[in-house]
């Protein structure tokens, strides 16, 4: 893939005292035709990477290369509206820039035809709803051919309808145009569907970068396993044959080839822990207690005791087990090998982080 | 002294209108740049600058007048430019009086706007000229108040501009001025035609905002 983008040694430092922050990428390329999702929690330095990318703060130190002739735009988490029509919030960055009016017109009218708001093109912009707004954002940044975009939290503050469509128009956009896209998201479920790597960024420190599965199955550190949703980590100790022991009674199989007696932690992401209903999915882990059930109409969540630790797993929400599941009820547990993580653990008793 | 005729009560409006144009020109020509600086730059000292143009608005004009006059009168440091009792004189303090108005309610119509706002923009390739038409086209109501606010404060101006001006026949009368000689002389009825004037320029201005506004909000 070719980059049309390069970030090397980059470091930004931003206030004084004890509010200063520094943010250090290594080497970061976003390519062509792809979506690169940075996540991380707050104050990781999502925003600043951003806006140094798009060349709008200045980096202390290293640089942010474009290797292609097209422009770098980004669309804030909170857009704004310029006075005026739907139509001039697209049209006046394409007049400034001295393009022909036949092709503002054509670019104008495709972008909000694609992101569904041609029909709004001669409201005031001012009047437009959140998730219109949005629509507006990117329409305006797609106008403008970018070769490089990059989005602020595009689905905040959206209902899930809206942030679905736009999730949609946005994919199809892109997949259309064939633009090198950055996402910051602190919202998993939309990285995931939008994205084709993931970078996480912890504490000003790009911590992980590569293809999105591979950041969801087998992020670096139990940090990153937190912010990718690995939600189920636990502190074992490796025995022979690839065992991780959670305690005398508790073990994980896994394919992991550290020693006997090294301390661990055992990642398994919700979704691979199944509840075991004798298909054979896996290899069973023993029995484990429901003891809270939560669900938003698609997913049921249940949170299960094991042994000391707790654990948590996805079933589809209205369907089966999920259906007839009861608060303490018993329920046996599997796990395939190959979905269970194993993370180093610096010395055992710690915690996991949260 | 006799009583005003059509003729000097056009002279007297013409020169209102020409010293009070002028006041505006020049208090917006550097009310606006500063107070969009003030508007969306933070430094050491800001706020100090904003608390000085905060308490300028409050400044009693007949203060204004007695610093000015001060600078022009003969012996005072601005004494070689022999502007004492001038258009030019009047000009000034009216400037002073009117500058505070026109940077603060332009610092408040800058700082509505989103924090990120000059960054969005940039984001877009927008370049720097094109940047402050729609900067100004933003804060626009703004401005329009500045202006009103301004025209108003100097329009009705009188202690500093009959300090400054001396209310000289042919010179330095205006309006509010000639209102008040003629009380003064008990020919209300010359005042009461001067008053018209003034308050019908004021209606024209009020009639002016109301249509600006309501034409933005549709």
């Amino acid at each position: 893939m070719n980059a049309v983008l390069q970030v090397r040694d980059l470091v930004a430092r931003r206030g004084s005292g004890s509010g200063r922050f520094e943010l250090r990428v290594d080497a970061l390329d976003v390519h062509a035709g792809e979506v690169l999702a940075v996540l991380g929690p707050n104050g990781a330095g999502k925003s600043t990477l951003l806006l140094t990318m798009a060349g709008l703060e200045a980096a202390t130190r290293g640089s942010v290369e474009r290797i292609t002739d097209g422009a770098v735009t980004m669309v804030f988490q909170r857009p704004i509206a310029f006075a005026g029509t739907v139509q001039h919030n697209v049209r006046i960055a394409l007049r400034s820039q001295g393009v022909a009016t036949d092709e503002i017109d054509r670019r104008s009218a495709d972008a909000l035809a694609h992101f569904g708001i041609a029909g709004l093109s001669l409201r005031r912009a001012s009047g437009l709803s959140g998730g219109e707004l949005r629509r507006l954002a990117l329409a305006r940044a797609f106008a403008l051919e970018p070769s490089v975009l990059l989005l602020d939290e595009p689905f905040d503050d959206l209902d899930s309808e809206a942030q679905e469509s736009l999730s949609y128009d946005l994919r199809s956009a892109l997949e259309r145009t064939g633009v090198g896209v950055v996402v910051v998201t602190h919202d998993l479920r939309r990285a995931v569907m939008v994205s084709d790597r993931m970078a996480v960024l912890q504490k000003g420190r790009l911590e992980q970068v590569d293809a999105r599965q591979t950041v969801l199955e087998h992020p670096v550190s139990p940090e990153i396993a937190r912010v990718v949703g690995m939600t189920n980590l636990i502190p074992a100790t490796m025995e022979a044959g690839g065992q991780a022991a959670a305690d005398a009674s508790h073990r994980l199989p896994s394919l992991d080839a550290r020693p006997a007696g090294r301390h661990v932690w055992a990642g398994i992401r919700p979704e691979h822990l199944k509840v075991d209903i004798g298909r054979g999915e896996g290899e069973s882990i023993g029995k484990a207690e429901v003891i809270r059930i939560t669900t938003d109409g698609v997913l049921t969540t249940l949170d299960l005791r094991w042994g000391e630790h707790l654990l948590r797993t996805h079933l589809v929400a209205g369907r089966g087990l999920a259906r007839e599941v009861r608060i303490a009820d018993t329920v046996l547990l599997s796990v395939r090998p190959q979905d269970v993580h194993i993370l180093d653990r610096p010395r055992a008793g710690i915690q996991p982080p949260r | 002294m006799s009583a005003l005729d059509a003729q000097g009560l056009l002279e007297i409006t013409l020169r209102t209108l020409g010293v009070c144009l002028s006041a505006l020109v020049i208090s917006l020509s550097f009310g606006v740049p500063i107070g969009i600086w003030l508007g969306r730059r933070q430094f050491p000292g800001r706020r100090v600058l904003l608390g000085l143009v905060n308490s300028g608005m409050g400044a009693p004009p007949i203060v204004v007048g007695l610093v000015v006059a001060q600078l022009f009168f003969r012996s005072g440091p601005l004494g070689q430019l022999e502007l004492w009792y001038s258009v030019e004189a009047m000009i000034t303090a009216q400037v002073l009086i009117a500058l505070p108005l026109v940077v603060a309610l332009v610092v408040a119509a800058v700082a509505a706007l989103d924090l990120d706002w000059e960054l969005q923009v940039k984001a877009l390739g927008i370049p720097a000229r094109w940047r402050m038409w729609l900067l100004l086209r933003e804060i626009r109501l703004g401005l329009l108040a500045a202006v009103i606010a301004a025209l108003g404060g100097i329009l009705s101006e009188v202690g500093a501009v009959m300090q400054t001006g001396g209310n000289l026949e042919g010179e330095t009368r205006v309006l509010t001025t000639a209102i008040l000689m003629y009380t003064r002389m008990g020919l209300f009825e010359s005042a009461y035609a001067l008053a018209v004037v003034l308050i019908g320029l004021m209606l024209v201005l009020a009639g002016l905002l109301t249509w600006v506004q309501h034409g933005d909000r549709t």
